[in-house]
């Protein structure tokens, strides 16, 4: 039996990244070693550590270009589930992040998309 | 802070001119058309650095694949436009945390170690019960 317990995007400087998902995201820390010149490090959602999201450095240029590539076609890499989506982007908004699309109503989801200054754009989503 | 479509794009233009260009950050300002004080506040909440972090990144990713790639530091130094040795060493050292020679000897195969794994590699070199927590 398989499950998803993992996944990860590419970071421009895992230590600015593990800021962002922290202190102004407010995931937690899981893991965080060492690896080479580099780090493993994992957060995820209070208490909810069933889905992990590693921050990975995107130090091979071919994942730097996609990462840029991406960010200025404004494809967001991930989306995170929100539970009151005007709320959140509130918090985030008072804490200087930059949204690129303010909370909108799309079909039965309302969604909102920020910079997480590594280099990715996110996506949060709430079902209407 | 929200970022409509015709200023991020004006942002990632400044991004293209301060990695690609010497024009001076309130150039670049006044050529996307932005205040130099937003210009500096939105590219800052967009991108993570502020104008002048950025063009220092960009030039230090730089130095790291020109000395991987077996340029001295000598070379690396003046090709990149600094104005003498100690103050590329210097800055080199504040943002990878050793010397650019210690970095450059570093590279047991020059040119290789810039191409990092797809780091869910890195899963396979944790210490032993690092994944415990995680069942």
């Amino acid at each position: 039996m398989l499950h998803i317990k993992l996944t990860s995007i590419m970071v421009e400087d895992q230590a600015k990244a593990l800021a962002f998902y922290t202190d102004v995201l407010g995931f937690v820390t899981q893991m965080d070693f060492p690896v080479g010149d580099y780090r493993w490090i994992t957060v995820a959602a209070p208490g909810r550590d069933d889905l992990q999201l590693a921050l990975e450095p995107n130090a091979n240029p071919a994942g730097k270009a996609f990462q840029q590539a991406m960010f200025e076609q404004k494809i967001p890499v991930a989306s995170f589930e929100s539970t009151d989506l005007d709320e959140d982007h509130a918090r985030l908004v008072a804490r200087g992040v930059a949204f690129t699309q303010a909370p909108t109503t799309a079909g039965t989801v309302k969604i909102a998309i920020f910079s997480d200054t590594v280099g990715n754009l996110i996506q949060i989503h709430q079902a209407l | 802070m929200f970022i409509d479509g015709a200023t991020f794009r004006r942002l990632v233009r400044a991004r293209e001119l301060l990695a690609d260009t010497a024009l001076p950050v309130r150039a670049i300002a006044a050529q996307v058309v932005l205040s130099p004080s937003y210009f500096i506040r939105a590219f800052a909440a967009l991108f993570g650095d502020t104008p002048h972090q950025f063009r220092t990144r960009v030039r230090v990713d730089r130095a790291k694949a020109l000395l991987a790639g077996g340029r001295s530091v000598t070379e690396t130094c003046f090709e990149l436009g600094f104005s003498s040795l100690p103050s590329f060493s210097g800055l080199f050292t504040r943002w990878v945390g050793a010397p650019p020679t210690r970095y450059r000897t570093s590279l047991a195969v020059p040119g290789l170690r810039i191409l990092v794994p797809g780091c869910l590699g890195m899963l396979a070199q944790l210490p032993f019960g690092a994944l415990g927590n995680c069942r």
